[in-house]
């Protein structure tokens, strides 16, 4: 027994403040699950759909009185406080069930009602027969008159006309504030308190986390008061909250006063009463929100809600085993409340509405989602009624508040499947109608419909435990002009929840400030996808009808990449000039302008450019700080009115100097501010020429720059620049690509690339401007060129021109190329990426075995993949005469060194593996000493890849191929990119190798699509069960596809003897490839190195792959 | 022998003469050689130094270099200088040679060439700074006018770089002494002929808004004289 207990606590975890995350699920015993057939719900029943509980994603359950009573109160009338009502099973029952739900990390809450008992309850069969003025007799409140205490009101006035009641035993009048069956206790008497506080160790001792203190306002009565939130109730609660907390430990009182927030707060204490109460005003002010269309009423009720101290918790609430209850509404609300929400009568009971929350909806699920989506996201642990997470219905025509608590419908078989018994021996028949009934709504459908609103709140209570500030965070309400949308930020310590909801039934649009939060990144939480960061402007969002969005305002996240920029920075530097462009050049101004020359020569070299440099997407040597950009070599180019400076830029400061082209333009208010708009977000500095202001921008976002530099390759024109030239030549392409309307081809918005800015020009031309520069002419170039001139290699982007600049000693440098524009639906990377994410959400919650075909689809385009890679090949391996690109044959020799180059780079790597093994996440870090441990096996498994014996060719090759290098245009792929990996330097670039390995690239790629696909899907640890081996079956059938229908379109050329003899071939490279990417991962993304590391342990057969 | 004596004695003299001459010839020599050398350094750093400071950007901006190479002159402003410069040391050169020489009458000649040239430098110096100065005029002007939204700003623009340009040219005309009064009076008589030009085209142009002018004081006038 000692040691169940101990296994038992070590399932919760120690957390005194477990109850500020908590999400509680509220559950009726008798009306849950039945386990006996005798048509009232039991323990044993409960006890078997924990998991179910658990799986919604709830850390808490609250039980509804569950003891022995004459049921005539739905429990709360109390008749043995120590027991369990034979009905729903024994105490033994209950054992096991609190065992059951903490070890599957539930926490229990259970009733303590203490205000009253049944007048049933051997307490008060003793009181009324006891003397006048004994210590048994002064258990409950009695008088001789009922008209004692006459400001107290009444609060059943549907059944109660006065709150004294005679007894005719005792022969006097008995106290009671609810029914007249419930006598109330009488706290002045402290044998009451000795017998609650038994009661209360009774069930802490069984191991309860949290008890429900019902009806406290109403403990103790005093003359000349209305006898509700006495002091001497907060003084006995503090009593028993230091007898609590004196002998255990992260337990929990939770205060039932339906009272306003200020009175409520008050049961907080300092910290030394209760740690939750519920915050009752707030559910039908957010009926109240959806019915006006509205956000008043909730940040009405919101202001007005006090601090709370730090360990307490609001308990919220949308609806719960009670009706909807209205006393805290003005009587105007109320009508209007009724009006909306209760048009029938019989729906209505008390000062509330008896309905569920499906039916007060209309069953409208956008409405339900939103609802809950408030909930969820509000100040406070909230409290899910059970049925509601389905949309069950109610049955209003049943007595009391009975509407709302017929049985659970778990499936459409008989009773609901909440009971084998007898239908007619239910307690309350449960819902039958055809829009509610059960057949219609029940758990077992919704768990096999991936859309229900049963696997939405699964998801939407994943996401919300993914952040504490839910509940945990600050509140701040945004006020956006468009009142129909309710805004608030949620704030805890340095996460923000941004959370956005649209309460009219038609789409709105919404303008927020959030310039605190200026340049984060808002991230959807449903989808996690990024949003615009956000800017100067107010944000705008549009919200479907009865939307809601959740955003993470994060600032470790990139912007989304399609995102451009359209103001500009407002810290920029002012370049003060008196020239134009000739103020940089001191020996071309006027003598007495020399110094100035001097002075912003330096400022711009100092200053403007290196800031601008650092911040480019396309600055290699990210995180170096420039010290200083030196122009080494410029042209002033002017077309018409226009001029440009284009100069070639040499940092100092980092590891090593690289030159960047940065072409600029300048803009002028007074004649251009047309222009000068355009060019904003591109711009590096202010200027001022006298009282004329402009701004100096990056010139490839300067559309008249991208348009004169297409007409210039068109006129192969020719500049001389300080030191050198510069030439711009187009193809024999360029007339067919360029068409004959070039000057009114739209120019695009540039977009920054990792090395490179590209401009669309109409939907003719592309326009690529390499940032960083390497001395040689640029593969990307060399190729396209011959592809294009050459091959007449048809799936690649053709080549249209390029400007090229030649040093004075002959080094030709290509700064900017034109290809002809394709258009596409993204690239290959992107969409595989989506695509098996699309796969592992369906799959996610399915739980049929996946068909053997499901990925045909996808496979066909693979399949194609491989032939036009194959294409690729075979026109790289034809005999042009050009010596750049003639096809070699591949010697032992080359094989040899093959191999060499591979064993030497996986020793070097394992070495550098070994020192920052450090920096790697644990799970990784295993893996890595995996490696470590089979150096041998890695080296053996190098040295055993078999070499081919027939002919094989060494030819150029694409270089960095990959699923990113290739688009999807019409179920085609075109591959772009020659550039080869833009680290290496050119000359080692443009040396030919074998091509397989752009083939094992792609392999890899694969390998990457799946590990990115299942990180993003992985919502929870469970997760990782269902799809990794859903994401192993997907890689080998893609692998699959590629090969077979690379090899078939590589047969009959010169590339290989046969495919099948180049495997080992192929194996060495993939192996390279790997860890090639173990040292980049390393390097620069150390949480990513789990996935080359599974690649070369899977290589290797280190480990089985997947 | 006396005879002799006779006859050799205007040979002694001549040779004597020569024995003077000849060294002073010598080191005439001497001193126009060290001033060629002397002349060609002083350009070249002459040169170097006005293109250090840019001084070959003024003459450009000033529009002198465009004007020369129009006249078909390969060479820009700044070499020119060089090239006043050069032949200043040369003449000075001259001078002291012809001085040590004795030849004065040559020597005064070169003397008035040697005092003429540093004015032609200051003239020169004046044309550049004057046309670079018309030139911002120009620049100020149209830059004022179009703000204003005068509509002919390039024409009055263009008309007061012209008229400085003009101004300019008598000055350095002037300094040089060249031309003189004829200059100067044809200059005023052009600027009269300009002046009476415009007065008379405000007068007709203008006569109606004279009239009406006029119309509207003189009563007043009349009023405030009875």
């Amino acid at each position: 027994m000692a040691e169940s207990i101990r296994n038992r606590k070590s399932e919760l975890e120690d957390d005194p403040l477990w109850h500020k995350d908590a999400v509680i699920y509220q559950v009726h015993v008798r009306a849950f699950n039945d386990s006996n057939r005798d048509g009232i719900g039991d323990f044993q029943g409960l006890t078997e759909k924990l998991e179910y509980v658990r799986d919604l994603g709830a850390t808490a359950i609250w039980l509804l009185p569950f003891y022995p009573s004459p049921l005539k109160d739905d429990g709360y009338d109390i008749s043995d406080y120590h027991n369990v009502h034979p009905d729903y099973g024994t105490r033994a029952d209950f054992g096991q069930f609190m065992r059951e739900a903490h070890r599957l990390g539930l926490r229990v809450i259970t009733e303590l009602v203490i205000n009253h008992t049944s007048d049933q309850n051997p307490w008060f069969q003793a009181a009324r027969r006891a003397p006048v003025d004994s210590s048994k007799r002064n258990f409950y409140v009695w008088s001789n008159t009922d008209q004692k205490w006459p400001e107290t009101r009444i609060i059943f006035t549907d059944t109660e006309s006065s709150n004294w009641a005679w007894d005719p035993v005792a022969k006097a009048y008995y106290w009671h504030r609810f029914f007249s069956h419930q006598p109330d206790l009488n706290f002045d008497n402290p044998s009451v308190v000795k017998a609650v506080l038994r009661v209360m160790r009774h069930w802490f001792d069984m191991g309860v986390d949290g008890v429900r203190l019902d009806a406290i306002p109403y403990l103790i009565e005093r003359d000349g008061t209305n006898n509700e939130n006495l002091p001497e109730t907060h003084q006995l609660l503090k009593h028993l909250r230091a007898e609590l907390d004196r002998d255990y430990k992260n337990r929990v009182f939770l205060a039932e006063a339906n009272q306003w927030p200020e009175d409520v707060s008050e049961y907080f204490g300092q910290g030394d009463e209760c740690h939750m109460a519920y915050h009752f005003p707030l559910m039908p002010r957010i009926y109240m929100a959806i019915a006006q269309e509205d956000r008043h009423p909730v940040v009405d009720i919101m202001r007005q809600t006090p601090d709370i101290p730090e360990s307490c918790q609001w308990a919220i609430f949308l609806r719960n085993h009670d009706e909807l209850t209205l006393e805290m509404v003005t009587s105007k609300e109320r009508d209007y409340m009724y009006q909306t929400y209760a048009a029938d009568s019989r729906a209505r009971i008390n000062l509330g509405i008896r309905r569920r929350l499906a039916p007060l909806m209309q069953n409208d699920s956008d409405c339900i989602k939103l609802m809950n989506s408030l909930l969820f996201s509000m100040p406070g642990s909230p409290i899910i009624y059970y049925g509601d997470e389905i949309g069950m219905g109610d049955n209003i025509y049943l007595g009391d508040r009975n509407a709302v608590r017929t049985p659970m419908q778990w499936s459409p078989d008989r009773n609901a499947g909440f009971s084998r018994a007898d239908p007619q021996r239910l307690f309350l028949p449960p819902i039958m109608d055809s829009i509610y009934g059960y057949e219609a709504v029940n758990v077992e459908s919704q768990l096999r419909d991936p859309s229900s609103l049963l696997h939405w709140m699964r998801r939407i209570l994943a996401v919300r435990k993914t952040s504490q500030a839910f509940g945990r965070g600050r509140i701040t309400f945004l006020r956006p002009g468009n009142r129909k949308v309710l805004a608030y930020l949620r704030e805890y310590g340095e996460e923000v929840i941004l959370c956005v909801a649209n309460v009219s039934r038609s789409a709105q649009p919404v303008e927020l400030d959030l310039a605190r939060y200026r340049g984060r990144v808002p991230v959807e939480l449903l989808g996690r996808n990024p949003f615009p960061p956000v800017g100067e402007l107010p944000y705008l969002l549009t919200l479907p009808a009865h939307g809601f969005f959740w955003f993470r305002l994060a600032v470790d996240v990139e912007v989304p990449q399609w995102h451009a920029e359209r103001l500009a920075r407002e810290d920029l530097p002012v370049l003060v000039l008196f020239d134009g462009w000739t103020s940089f050049f001191r020996d071309r101004v006027v003598p007495w302008r020399i110094r100035m020359a001097e002075k912003i020569r330096a400022q711009f070299e100092q200053e403007v450019l290196p800031r601008h440099l650092e911040s480019q997407r396309w600055y290699a040597a990210k995180g170096e700080v420039i010290k200083r950009a030196k122009l080494t070599d410029y042209v002033q180019w002017s077309v018409g009115r226009q001029s440009w400076l284009l100069p070639l830029v040499e940092t100092e400061g980092g590891t090593e100097a690289a030159t960047y082209f940065v072409p600029l333009a300048l803009a002028w208010e007074s004649t251009d501010e047309e222009r000068l708009r355009a060019l904003a977000p591109a711009t590096i500095a202010k200027v001022r020429q006298q009282a004329n202001v402009g701004a100096m921008a990056d010139a490839l976002a300067d559309e008249p720059f991208c348009r004169a530099v297409v007409q210039a390759i068109a006129k192969r024109v020719e500049l001389s620049t300080a030191n050198g030239k510069l030439r711009f030549v187009p193809t024999e392409a360029f007339t067919g690509l360029a068409g004959e309307s070039m000057a009114e081809l739209a120019v695009g918005r540039p977009q920054a690339q990792s090395s490179n800015t590209v401009v669309t020009l109409g939907d003719r031309l592309f326009l690529k401007g390499y940032r960083r520069i390497r001395a040689g002419v640029n593969p990307e170039l060399e190729i396209g060129r011959y592809l294009t001139e050459v091959a007449r290699f048809a799936n690649c982007a053709p080549v249209a021109g390029a400007l090229e600049y030649v040093g004075n000693d002959g080094t030709p440098m290509t700064l900017a190329l034109l290809q002809g524009y394709v258009a596409n639906q993204g690239d290959g990377w992107t969409y595989t990426v989506a695509y098996l994410e699309r796969f592992f959400e369906n799959n996610r919650m399915a739980a049929e075995p996946v068909d053997a075909d499901a990925h045909g689809a996808y496979l066909a385009l693979v399949r194609t993949l491989g032939q036009r890679t194959a294409e690729l090949h075979r026109a790289f391996a034809l005999q042009s005469g050009d010596p750049a690109f003639e096809p070699e044959p591949v010697t032992p020799d080359d094989l040899m060194k093959f191999k060499r180059s591979v064993r030497e780079e996986a020793v070097a790597t394992l070495k550098f593996l070994e020192r920052q093994i450090g920096q790697l996440v644990l799970t990784s870090r295993q893996q890595a000493q995996v490696l470590l441990d089979g150096q041998k096996q890695l080296l053996a498994r190098i040295d055993g890849c078999a070499m081919p014996t027939g002919p094989t060719l060494k030819t150029r090759y694409h270089g960095d191929y990959h699923l990113g290098q290739v688009l999807l245009t019409n179920n085609d792929f075109l591959i772009i990119d020659f550039e080869g990996e833009p680290a290496r330097p050119l000359t080692e670039r443009t040396v030919k190798h074998s091509p397989l390995r752009d083939v094992a690239g792609m392999l890899r790629s694969f390998n990457y699509a799946r590990w990115t696909a299942l990180r993003k899907v992985m919502q929870a640890p469970e997760d990782g069960a269902r799809l990794a081996p859903l994401a192993t079956t997907w890689e080998p059938q893609a692998r699959g596809a590629f090969l077979e229908a690379y090899d078939e379109a590589t047969r009959g050329s010169d590339l290989y003897a046969s495919f099948e003899e180049v495997q080992g071939l192929l194996q060495l490279f993939e192996l390279e490839k790997a860890l090639y990417e173990l040292r980049y991962e390393i390097n620069n993304r150390p949480g990513w190195a789990r996935i080359p590391l599974e690649g070369i342990l899977a290589l290797t057969g280190l480990i089985q792959a997947g | 022998m006396e005879k002799v004596d006779m006859l050799l004695e205007p040979l002694k003299a001549f040779l004597a003469q020569v024995g003077i001459f000849l060294p002073r010839l010598a080191l005439a020599f001497v001193v126009l050689i060290a001033g060629w050398l002397l002349a060609k350094v002083i350009r070249f750093a002459a040169v170097k130094a006005l293109r250090a400071v840019n001084f070959n950007v003024l003459t450009e901006h000033a529009g002198m270099d465009a004007f020369l190479r129009q006249g078909g002159i390969e060479s820009d402003t700044t070499d020119i200088f060089g090239a006043l410069i050069y032949w200043l040391v040369i003449f000075a050169t001259l001078v002291i040679a012809f001085n040590s020489l004795g030849l004065s009458y040559v020597t005064d000649l070169f003397g008035q060439v040697v005092t003429f040239v540093p004015k032609v430098i200051v003239a020169l110096l004046i044309l550049a700074f004057g046309a670079y100065f018309a030139r911002f005029i120009y620049n100020s002007v149209v830059a004022y006018c179009s703000n204003v939204g005068i509509q002919d700003a390039e024409l009055l623009g263009k008309l007061s770089q012209y008229a400085i340009v003009v101004f300019v040219v008598l000055i350095s005309l002037d300094q040089m002494n060249v031309g003189g009064d004829i200059i100067r009076q044809s200059f005023l008589i052009i600027l009269a002929g300009v002046v009476f030009a415009l007065a008379l085209a405000f007068g007709i142009g203008g006569q109606r808004w004279a009239a009406g002018l006029l119309e509207r004081w003189l009563p007043r006038q009349n009023k405030d004289g009875e």
